[in-house]
């Protein structure tokens, strides 16, 4: 069966990066004593997916993966054991069963809700930006690739964007084809309000799904419909 | 002292490689720094991935933290990035788990794994903003104490470390611990808490001795200063491993540590007598766990760590008494967890070709071989007692198994080496490339790969070469060049070897005396830190700082010492006797080699301790 797990990662572990979190998931699910299901062939590994990679240096509070079991396991013994073999800093916050043929989770993922605490210098000015910044029908970046680095109109992956005091709350795109990540905002927010960009500290609150009239949703909300999250 | 953890987070971010000061791992212990009566540091003086492969300091952690009243918390060697920022922004060296400042702990204790990491336990210190120096420290600071294979000659730290452990730790480590909360608690002066500490057994306070020298700068004489002082400190010995303590939760990084796996130590010692190696005397006698205890351990670590890989270590892990049992039982226990099984210290002549058979239904690594010198004649001197044909059938064994890739190590420097056997060592190597196309074609696997290493000899206390001078740089750099010449010539053969700089500065320190303290602080002030990356490290820093303390590097390394000179580790009692040691070097010169203890006993000294070695009989070779 396929379980899906909603997962947090502490701020103490931000600069953990994807593939070293992806190990440690990996060894929490051996330690947990599940029937985890592993890949066929020379070196096997536990089959097991992420619905997005999170960029070193950000925290989260709803990271989304998929595990392959062989056979049935209920969503609260999964949550129990894994958090039993999970350090404190990064605990699951819910599990539910997938549909066993359902798409992969990473090709679900249309954007995520992000916050963004500014701390220091220039915190204050980039809030008070926030409206003009909006207002712009171009806000030219620079996106990095493997093959260089690319100019791009950040605008129309910017969904929503406002500002609390020195916070930031933004729903961001996130996709293949379009991704913008948080350090790419502030920076652009800073270069508009004039001013250094200042520490940001971010963290993923959710991650986005789009629901068949186009619309976005919470991505468990799209997979699990009719369970409360 | 509460740091800020913001200031923390924002060196964090400015730093390559931050997971190695995060902490949160698995199985790490955070104990509420008020319930604890006791605060241990333990410092591993180099980088956190060279550090966490450390088994030692995984036994250490877990002991201490096993007490309910002790804590114990993790301390690395900031690379350094890091090092610059923290000193920049007067941010002290913190602990891993709650992130306190290293003065704040009650006892430090670095572990002593080889002498290049000297300047980074004063760097740490410095950063941890403990005194350096020993006597200079106050009431309120730690108590700072050092053990591991290095503390057998404890002299070139005598200056700023305050008690060696001396031998295995596990037992002395809670007396030690004991007597430090007790003296804290007492109110006493600091010098109360260091003589209480010189009167437990294997412990060795430095400042509890005064040494004497001979005008030609020799040691004349290390006397303890009072009554009660042991005039010489025996080491510990744990004889029992199956009731010795081991962790069955160790720490699991998150970041890509130099040794990911779980290490089940399935004995402790080596019987070979290999001359030249520190460990296999310093750590005698042989010690074995039984296979109940191995199978009970390796199942609780799989549980808790998650780990994919295990690997059987000692020094000699092809000697363990039902080798072929154990790999068969674990193999079996953990497949369907899917863990493998790794033998790294793979001894040639030992290994069954039954073993091999049953680790290469894992992956396969590159397999290694040291049979460290290039002729019988001078593996005969060193008494590594493995042969050419040994090698060539186990390499052969492991082409036709499916290998391809092979390391082979040697030392150059060794005693009596002549260019002769430089030309062995090619010729070997010629060998095995030969053994690898003597599989046919179908049967062996693609992309030979021979590395042949070398690195230069040091010679080392409590072993038969102690006495020994170490080559010149000239002479080290002549037969580095001559090898690489010849094995240039060989398909399929990498040369590599190391600067033998670092080795020629290892072999001052290994059997350097107390003042060689100046020299170290002198070397650190100016900038010498972090001396075994090769990139950091800077040899005109270290001459100069021997010249402007009038010391001599060449005096230290390449004089060859008298039999009957007193050596600066003379107060500690390894438990091998010189009289041992000096008969095993002249049977060395003259190419006699000296059978396995398993096989008789050789009379090292160890006989002498009642029930310490398994192996024991009779009264030795004439006692000194």
């Amino acid at each position: 069966m396929r379980m899906a797990a909603v997962f947090s990662k502490d701020e103490r572990l931000r600069h953990i990066g994807h593939l070293d979190i992806m190990r440690a998931m990996q060894r929490a699910l051996r330690r947990s004593g599940l029937p985890v299901s592993y890949s066929q062939g020379f070196n096997p590994h536990i089959l097991l997916g992420f619905a997005s990679a999170l960029s070193t240096g950000a925290a989260s509070e709803r990271e989304l993966m998929e595990v392959t079991l062989r056979g049935e396991v209920s969503a609260e013994e999964f949550l129990r054991r894994m958090n039993a073999a999970l350090p404190p800093q990064m605990q699951l916050v819910r599990c539910f069963p997938l549909e066993e043929k359902g798409p992969a989770l990473m090709s679900l993922v249309r954007a995520a809700r992000w916050r963004v605490e500014l701390l220091g210098e220039g915190a204050a000015a980039i809030a008070a930006a926030v409206p003009a910044f909006l207002q712009q029908e171009e806000i030219p970046s620079i996106r990095k690739t493997k093959s260089g680095e690319k100019e791009i109109n950040l605008r129309p992956w910017i969904y929503s964007l406002s500002a609390d005091g020195g916070t930031l709350h933004a729903t961001l795109a996130l996709s293949e084809q379009a991704n913008c990540k948080p350090d790419m905002l502030v920076r652009a927010l800073a270069a508009f309000a004039g001013t250094e960009a200042p520490r940001m500290l971010a963290t993923r609150e959710e991650l986005m799904g789009e629901d068949p009239a186009g619309q976005l949703i919470p991505l468990e909300v799209l997979l699990s419909p009719c369970e409360d999250s | 002292m509460r740091i800020d953890p913001q200031k923390i987070e924002t060196l964090l971010e400015q730093v390559q490689k931050a997971p190695r000061y995060t902490g949160g791992e698995m199985n790490t212990v955070v104990k509420k720094w008020e319930d604890a009566e006791f605060h241990y540091g333990f410092c591993f003086p180099d980088t956190y991935e060279v550090g966490m492969s450390h088994l030692g300091m995984k036994i250490l952690y877990g002991l201490v933290n096993a007490q309910p009243d002790s804590l114990c918390e993790r301390f690395f060697m900031p690379w350094t990035d890091m090092l610059a920022l923290m000193e920049e922004n007067d941010v002290p060296l913190f602990s891993m788990e709650s992130r306190t400042p290293l003065c704040d702990f009650d006892m430090i204790g670095f572990t002593l794994q080889y002498e290049m990491s000297y300047t980074n336990i004063l760097a740490m210190m410095k950063l941890g903003r403990v005194t350096l120096l020993s006597k200079d420290r106050g009431r309120d600071e730690p108590i700072v104490v050092a053990g591991g294979p290095c503390a057998f000659n404890p002299e070139p730290l005598a200056d700023f470390i305050d008690a060696f452990m001396i031998g295995d730790g596990e037992e002395v480590t809670l007396q030690v611990d004991e007597a430090v909360r007790r003296w804290k608690k007492s109110g006493a002066q600091r010098i109360d808490c260091l003589r209480a500490l010189a009167r437990i057994p294997g412990v060795y306070v430095p400042e509890m001795y005064e040494v004497t020298y001979h005008e030609d700068g020799t040691v004349r004489a290390i006397t303890p200063r009072e009554d009660g002082v042991p005039e010489r400190v025996r080491k510990c010995v744990v004889t029992d491993l199956n009731t010795a303590y081991y962790p069955t939760e160790i720490p699991v990084p998150y970041t890509e540590i130099v040794h990911d796996r779980i290490m089940l130590e399935i004995m402790r010692g080596c019987t070979r007598g290999c001359r030249f190696c520190q460990a296999g005397m310093l750590y005698r006698p042989v010690r074995e766990r039984s296979l109940e205890k191995l199978t009970e351990l390796a199942h609780a670590l799989e549980a808790s760590t998650g780990y994919e890989e295990m690997s059987l270590t000692s020094l000699s892990s092809g000697d363990y008494t039902c080798l072929a049992e154990l790999i068969r039982q674990l193999m079996k226990d953990m497949e369907e967890q899917h863990v493998s099984i790794s033998l790294p210290s793979l001894r040639i002549d030992s290994v069954l070709k039954e073993s091999l058979e049953e680790t290469q239904k894992q992956k396969k690594t590159s397999l290694t071989f040291a049979p460290e010198a290039g002729t019988q004649r001078l593996r005969d001197v060193i008494n590594k007692g493995v042969t050419e044909a040994d090698l060539i059938e186990k390499v052969t064994d492991a082409f036709q198994g499916g290998w391809s890739s092979v390391k082979l190590y040697f030392m150059i420097g060794l005693p009596t080496e002549t260019y002769e056997d430089l030309d062995g060592i090619a010729d070997l190597a010629q060998k095995v490339v030969r053994a690898y196309f003597a599989v046919p074609k179908g049967q062996r696997a693609k992309g030979l790969r021979v590395v042949v290493s070398a690195s230069t000899f040091v010679p080392k206390p409590v072993t038969p070469f102690q006495w020994e001078g170490q080559d010149t740089q000239e002479e080290i750099h002549a037969k580095q060049a001559y090898l690489k010449e010849k094995l240039r010539a060989i398909k399929g053969v990498t040369f590599n070897y190391h600067e033998s700089e670092l080795s020629y500065l290892e072999a001052c320190f290994a059997r350097g005396d107390r003042r060689l303290g100046r020299v170290l602080l002198k070397a650190f002030e100016s900038g010498c830190i972090l001396d075994s990356w090769s990139d950091i490290f800077s040899m005109e820093k270290w001459i100069a700082a021997f010249d402007a303390c009038g010391a001599d590097m060449h005096w230290y390394a390449h004089r060859q010492r008298e039999k009957d000179e007193l050596m600066p580790w003379a107060v500690i009692d390894s438990g091998i006797s010189d009289a041992f040691l000096w008969h095993e070097q002249e049977k060395a010169r003259q190419g006699i080699t000296t059978r396995d203890c398993r096989h008789g006993c050789n009379g090292c000294g160890l006989q002498r301790w009642k029930g310490v070695c398994a192996y024991a009989n009779g009264s030795g070779v004439q006692q000194g």
